[in-house]
């Protein structure tokens, strides 16, 4: 016959696999909240006039971060690699100018503590482009070599507009306005 | 703002950049004081430095300020003053029109649907509210026209498909700038399929007549057509494209047959032949 009261050793082992279930449920919210990359909120709920899926969504939100990722690596190293895949058409071409410059006036700009607030706006018929509104809040310090020449907490509006590539979304224009 | 490394300040009296420029308008910053530093801006696509002297205005050329979006100005002498400043799209130069599908069945609802974005000359999306004028052509006939307003620096529609086949021109114009893309409108699924038929020493010969939509557009070329025999011994199939309009097979069959015909969803009349003698 077999025992259906659990002995002292399978207390035990039930109390080490709570422990470690707790650990495994813990971890990955700990692991969002240590990462120093962009934080992103995105909202999709008013895109039209074609309602955008979660798959969809999953994938606009995760090639944004990545977007913003990259750009903060390319101002603050003044390099063109991290542009290459998450910007194309005019994004790529201003910021592939503005570490040019950067790079030849000795200059470099950092994006720190950035949380964007992402509102899908339009989504196309036939969902070749949907545009976004990002309010954006970062600490922008610009750098003349290693001395801090301007560092100011900042709250930004950016119209920008996201194409489906082959295996991503990409973004083609990045404008910042006054206000939506 | 903090400002850890050197004392500066947001907007301070000593700089004061424009209330908003157009992109690629030419314009300057104004400084007060006395004495050389060093100028800065940071924008969407510069990152510009450059010595100045304090109490000038510091000019700055159309180049400098021709993607849309903030720019940041610094000026350091003993300590760093910034202020910052918006660019704006110039008046739209270009239309961005998709237009999709570019082949559509005729007589479907909101079938067709397009997406303009107007653009500067310096590739800004002009965000400022536009009306875009959309219209449909088919042959030398206007069949429609409908302005749209850009919202967030968008304009869009949706809509049918005409009656007949052939070129839809679908136009986006915006002032004295147009574009324009073509969307081939096909026949829809055949209609009214009816065949005939006749014995031959090898079996059956059955044919449609003129393959139509329902609206009386010829069928493409290449639609298949399907044809089914039943007789006494079992039922045999012959799939057959449309050739000039007209689709034909051959079934070998010798006693009391019935052939059917469909095409896609659309079913034909049936066809009953005697046995052969």
């Amino acid at each position: 016959m077999t025992a259906l009261v659990p002995g002292t050793n399978d207390y035990g082992r039930i109390a080490h696999l709570l422990a470690i279930s707790l650990f495994l449920l813990v971890l990955p919210r700990y692991a969002v909240r240590a990462d120093s990359g962009p934080q992103v909120q995105l909202d999709v709920s008013k895109a039209g006039p074609r309602a955008v899926e979660s798959m969809t969504e999953r994938g606009v939100f995760r090639d944004y971060r990545f977007a913003w990722t990259s750009l903060t690596e390319a101002l603050e190293s003044n390099s063109l690699a991290p542009l290459d895949g998450p910007f194309v058409g005019t994004a790529k071409g201003w910021l592939t100018q503005a570490v040019r410059k950067q790079r030849q006036n000795g200059l470099s700009s950092r994006y720190l503590s950035q949380n964007h607030k992402v509102e899908a706006v339009f989504y196309a018929p036939e969902g070749d482009v949907m545009e976004l509104h990002d309010t954006a809040e970062y600490q922008l310090q610009l750098l003349d070599g290693s001395k801090v020449i301007h560092d100011e907490n900042e709250v930004m509006h950016y119209v920008v507009l996201m194409t489906p590539a082959a295996d991503r979304w990409v973004v083609r224009q990045l404008q910042a306005v006054q206000r939506f | 703002m903090a400002c850890p490394a050197v004392p500066c300040l947001a907007q301070v009296a000593g700089l004061r950049p424009p209330a908003s420029v157009a992109a690629g308008t030419e314009t300057s910053i104004s400084t007060t004081g006395s004495g050389k530093a060093t100028f800065y801006l940071a924008g969407p696509s510069t990152s510009t430095k450059r010595e100045v002297s304090l109490g000038e205005d510091v000019p700055l050329p159309p180049a400098d300020v021709q993607s849309a979006g903030r720019y940041v100005a610094v000026i350091c002498s003993q300590t760093c003053q910034s202020a910052a400043f918006y660019v704006t799209a110039a008046k739209p130069s270009t239309l961005s029109f998709l237009v999709h599908p570019s082949r559509v069945p005729v007589g479907q609802s909101d079938a067709v649907s397009g997406v303009a974005l107007p653009f500067d000359r310096f590739r800004n999306l002009v965000v400022d509210p536009v009306t875009i004028d959309f219209h449909w052509t088919a042959g030398p006939a206007p069949l429609m026209s409908r302005p749209m307003r850009t919202r967030d620096g968008v304009a869009w529609f949706r809509a049918s498909s005409g009656k007949s086949a052939g070129a839809l021109e679908v136009a986006a114009s915006l002032n004295d700038l147009s574009a324009h893309r073509v969307v081939r409108q096909v026949a829809s699924d055949p209609c009214h399929l009816r065949i005939k038929g006749q014995r031959t020493a090898k079996g059956l010969v059955v044919e449609t007549e003129p393959v139509h939509d329902c609206t009386g557009n010829p069928v493409p070329d290449g639609t298949i057509v399907t044809f089914t025999a039943t007789e006494a011994k079992g039922k045999s199939t012959v799939d057959a494209p449309i050739k000039q309009g007209i689709a034909r097979a051959q079934i070998a069959a010798s006693g009391p047959t019935v052939i059917s015909v469909a095409s896609g969803i659309v079913m034909g009349n049936e066809l009953r032949v005697e046995a052969q003698r």
